[in-house]
């Protein structure tokens, strides 16, 4: 009986070849979609689980509280911290110090190989780190490799790539930023890039210069500090303690009320108000976000499924009657539809999963993120993908099997059955406004996401963006007496406008706050935001003075610039008042010299901060140079070339500036794309859906439109009489979509500081773009419908 | 075999009965070849519905086999179709998406016959009607005779007791309806299965045994067909 179903299912697809196609190509792309966004939710899901204990693992992480109800979080810890931890609490098992840096390695030329020299992040770990997480030595041990100060640890990959083999690079040594020479004590098997801790190169936390500070008024979001629980201990358990702990040690009078707390490992990845070393976090909203999008292309696919089926039931009551005239229970007719079902179902996920495997690897630029299509790997995927197949046959499967199962034989067999019969035109019309609502609701997300980028892309910050390359220059000793004459040989070339030497551009991910006092020895109640500038930061970066000038060449802190936020905050109304004021920050005091206009100095998600600049040569190490834009690349390779003849052991490491900014909006320009590409998709099924409707209606009226036509109706009239309904239905769905549309939109932009004005045109498009596809569909059908030759119709069956 | 009593049929519309059978009153014995007759919506197909269980009667009782089947439930009736009744209809209503194969198999697939008794029934019913050429074929392929052909050998296949046919010539040339025709009269005389069959051609009553005329809903004439 199964096999004769299957048999009678595929000859009945193969008959409505054109049904079965717009069915199974809507449902394959939806299911292909559906697949993409699975294997990338499970990829975001797995990050940090493959830990053993991962339940007890946590991150201490710090925020603060400001009198003016600001706060602020960071990753990391302040320094002394750990090791006090390891002596107060016993409820921890372990306590590990982390300390991120970074630099120049260099190595060696042996044994043919030439020299290797490679900028590369480096992590300062203590041997407990690996008591933490535990990794897969390949060589050497935690205990053994990590203790001695100049200790260093590679990963398996970084280690083939600098020596060739592993098993060569033991022993062997790598010099850190020309000073310090590592020796190279163990080696371990690769880290997943699903994981926070991007683990390359690891040296010894003995060998961090800074390991023994005493300062917890500083907090840098290099340093954080990692614990493992004692078996049996809640977490809540260690609130009091804790509680204890910051009032012991956070002694310093500081403006803002600094304290710890425990973040739990598999929240790191999701929590986007601490970072983490992989410079990566999704949260779940985006995640949510994204498996709606998920949701509703299912569901539009499921209701052309359901749409088309019904539709098609008409044609089939025959069977269903003969059927039951022979003896067959409605509960076989059932399995013999569901079957059916499944068949499409079956092959369009087929379908789905080659579309997937060709989608793949623009998704993974899309993300940047390593995501694979392993059924055998990730075993999750395939028990995924049979529970798509049992839902949508059983979604978009039953309600028809039903309806069609349900007919009275005695109708059926007299070819009765109508549409009335056929489950309710009302249904079907209810499921189209559905799926147009949906369509109309992405629509309008998209034109609003769509332009708020475009205003992001557009809007000034109030410095200049263009042309501007950024080089991080080395900082020991030694390159610091090179900075000089590299400015003028840069200066000297023709396509080079200016060169400014600081520690940030006027907008980077690069910040540092500081209390400070202003005209009086009172401690002000906010922090400044601390730019490290030179005497022509402002010409480089076309920052624009509202009064005074601009900073005096000099190679420590001597006088300041400020921004206008900076008096606001200060009710200083007048910026020339500002003038010759005394401001003292990090031990220093000086004179403001000059006020700069407001600009941007984070991403538009959030708002202006106040601001000092002043000099600062040491710490000044990031190199910004206005380029004349129509001579950018020739320019480029020459600054590459004199760097490298400069800072000969350096690696020469440049990005422009509005790609800096650009990457803030990371996220959003995923968000972006990814709706382009789902709306597109869902306007796709809907249209074809809709195709497949208007096909069947208009068979079904084939009679109906002859008869009118031999009462003398014109083709026009014909067609504008099809379409009516469905105008409606389009119409009431945008109706729908509108106040839910502007809720999404709304909090979507509420997240943006600086964000355009919500108007009436995303929506009126949305109703456009509905509408005219409604009509170019329904019409392109129709007329062929209309100009049908009228005597076929009207012969008796 | 069918004892009707007293069966009415009408539907109400605002409150005005209108009548499709009124009062209908017979017996029809095993073996029995009955022709109804009658002009166009006198309510034949109805009662052939009624007695095909297809249809319920608004009024009267209805035994089958000495049991009442007026309000039957799904399992029971499709008991009764699986093995007693078999339809012939004047549109045939073959699936057209079955060979001529199939659509004799499909009954006995409802009625979970053993695979080989299935092959040497069809092989059979084929052999007797002399379509065994056209097995492979699907009903489209047919002419309207053979169709008709077919759609007896399915009613057939389930070996029912009794078969109701809905104007089985009517759709077919005069030639083709008397072989059909003679096949009913076969049917009848050597395997003693009961026939009713509506019909409009006096001619075609006159291979049954006895006619029933109908008009306006009521059983106006019962007559014995002398051969």
């Amino acid at each position: 009986m199964f096999k004769l179903n299957l048999k009678i299912a595929w000859r009945n697809l193969w008959k409505n070849k054109g049904y079965t196609f717009i069915n199974i190509l809507g449902l394959s792309i939806s299911l292909a979609s559906c697949i993409l966004i699975f294997i990338f939710v499970r990829y975001e899901l797995s990050f940090d689980k493959n830990f053993e204990n991962s339940e007890r693992i946590y991150r201490v992480v710090s925020q603060w509280k400001y009198a003016d109800g600001n706060e602020f979080y960071s990753q990391g810890v302040p320094r002394p911290l750990a090791p006090a931890m390891r002596n107060d609490f016993a409820q921890l098992e372990k306590v590990a110090a982390v300390q991120q840096g970074g630099g120049t390695l260099k190595i060696k030329a042996q044994n043919g190989r030439a020299e290797i020299k490679d900028f590369e992040m480096t992590f300062y770990l203590e041997p407990s780190f690996f008591e933490i997480f535990k990794y897969q030595w390949l060589s050497g041990n935690p205990n053994q490799s990590l203790t001695e100060p100049n200790a260093m640890v590679l990963t398996e990959k970084t280690a083939n790539k600098y020596f060739g083999d592993w098993h060569k690079a033991l022993g062997s040594t790598i010099n850190l930023d020309n000073e310090t020479n590592f020796k190279v004590t163990g080696v371990i098997k690769d880290t997943e890039p699903n994981t926070s801790f991007p683990l390359k190169v690891i040296l010894s936390y003995a060998s961090y210069l800074d390991k023994n500070s005493k300062s917890w008024g500083s907090v840098s979001s290099n340093s954080e500090c990692y614990v493992l629980l004692q078996k049996g201990i809640n977490i809540k358990d260690l609130d009091k303690p804790l509680a204890q702990f910051i009032k012991k040690y956070y002694v310093e009078e500081a403006p803002g009320k600094e304290s710890n707390s425990f973040q739990s490992l598999g929240d790191i990845h999701f929590n986007d108000k601490y970072g983490n070393f992989n410079q990566a976090t999704t949260s779940y909203k985006q995640l949510i976000g994204i498996s709606i999008i998920g949701l509703f292309l299912l569901l539009t696919a499921c209701i052309n499924f359901i749409n088309l089926a019904t539709a098609q039931a008409i044609s089939r009551s025959k069977e269903v009657g003969v059927r039951k005239v022979m003896g067959s229970r409605r509960k076989q007719l059932i399995w013999q539809f569901l079957s059916e079902t499944t068949l499409i179902t079956f092959i369009a996920l087929l379908l789905a999963c080659v579309f997937t495997e060709l989608a793949l690897p623009a998704m993974e630029s899309l993300f940047g993120a390593e995501v694979t299509f392993g059924l055998f790997t990730h075993p999750i995927i395939f028990v995924f993908l049979l529970a798509m197949l049992v839902l949508v046959s059983f979604l978009a499967g039953l309600y028809p099997a039903m309806i069609m199962s349900g007919f009275s034989p005695a109708l059926a067999i007299k070819n009765r059955v109508s549409s009335a019969n056929a489950g309710g035109v009302g249904l079907r019309k209810t499921l189209v406004v559905i799926q147009f609502s949906i369509t109309a609701i992405l629509i309008v997300s998209t034109l609003v996401i769509i332009k708020q980028m475009s205003f992001i892309r557009d809007k000034s910050l109030g410095f200049d963006t263009k042309a501007v390359a950024i080089i991080e220059l080395p900082s020991d000793s030694l390159s610091l007496l090179k900075y000089n004459s590299f400015k003028s040989q840069l200066l000297a070339k023709k396509g080079v406008k200016n060169v400014s030497f600081n520690g940030s551009a006027p907008s980077s991910s690069n910040n540092n706050e500081t209390s400070f006092t202003y005209n009086s020895s009172k401690t002000a109640d906010f922090q400044v935001n601390t730019k490290i500038a030179d005497e022509t930061y402002l010409e480089t970066f076309g920052l624009s003075l509202v009064a005074g000038r601009s900073l005096s060449k000099s190679d420590t802190i001597k006088e300041f610039v400020v921004n206008e936020t900076f008096l606001k905050k200060l009710n200083v109304k007048n910026p020339n008042e500002a003038i010759g004021k005394i401001v003292k920050l990090w031990g220093k005091s000086g004179p403001i010299v000059g006020v700069v206009k407001d600009f941007n100095n984070y991403s538009l998600h959030e708002s202006i901060s106040p601001i000092a600049l002043f000099s600062f040569k040491d710490r000044a190490s990031t190199l910004a140079i206005k380029l004349e834009s129509k001579e950018l690349l020739s320019t480029m390779t020459d600054i590459e070339k004199t760097f490298n003849n400069t800072f000969t052991n350096n690696v020469y490491d440049v990005s422009f500036l509005d790609d800096q900014i650009a990457n803030y909006y990371h996220t959003e320009q995923i968000m972006g794309t990814l709706f382009k590409v789902f709306a597109g998709v869902v306007i796709f099924i809907s249209f074809i859906g809709l195709f497949g409707l208007i096909s069947f209606i208009a068979t079904q009226r084939t009679r109906e439109i002859a008869i009118r036509k031999v009462l003398g109706a014109s083709n026009l009239e014909l067609i504008r009489m099809l379409n009516s309904s469905f105008i409606w239905m389009v119409l009431i769905a945008n109706m729908i979509a509108w106040p839910i549309g502007y809720i999404l939109v709304k909090q979507w932009l509420s997240g943006f500081q600086y964000r355009i004005e919500l108007n009436v045109w995303p929506f009126v498009i949305a109703m456009v773009i509905s509408v005219l596809i409604t009509l170019i569909t329904v019409s392109i059908r129709s007329y062929k419908a209309a100009v049908a030759n009228t005597i076929d119709a009207l012969k008796y069956e | 075999m069918i004892q009707l009593n007293n069966i009415e049929k009408y539907y109400a519309n605002k409150g005005v009965k209108s009548y499709i059978l009124r009062h209908v009153t017979t017996t029809i014995k095993q073996g029995e070849f009955v022709s109804i007759m009658g002009p166009s919506g006198a309510g034949k197909s109805t009662l052939l519905n009624i007695i095909g269980m297809l249809e319920e009667p608004t009024y009267g009782t209805y035994e089958f086999l000495g049991e009442d089947v007026t309000t039957l439930n799904e399992r029971k009736r499709i008991e009764l179709y699986r093995n007693h009744i078999g339809f012939v209809f004047q549109a045939y209503h073959l699936i057209d998406e079955m060979t001529v194969y199939e659509n004799i198999e499909a009954p006995l697939l409802y009625k979970k016959i053993g695979s080989s008794e299935r092959a040497s029934r069809i092989a059979d019913l084929l052999d007797r009607f002399n379509i065994v050429a056209k097995k492979d074929l699907f009903p489209n392929q047919l002419s309207g005779g053979q169709q008709q052909l077919v759609g007896i050998a399915r009613a057939l296949a389930a070996q029912p007791s009794i078969i109701l046919a809905d104007e089985p010539t009517g759709n077919l040339q005069s030639a083709q309806a008397d072989e059909i025709m003679n096949l009913f009269k076969k049917l009848n005389q050597e395997d003693g299965i009961t026939i009713i069959q509506v019909t409009h051609s006096e001619k075609n009553a006159t291979y049954g045994n006895r006619i029933l005329h109908i008009a306006d809903g009521v059983v106006k004439d019962d007559v014995k067909v002398i051969v």
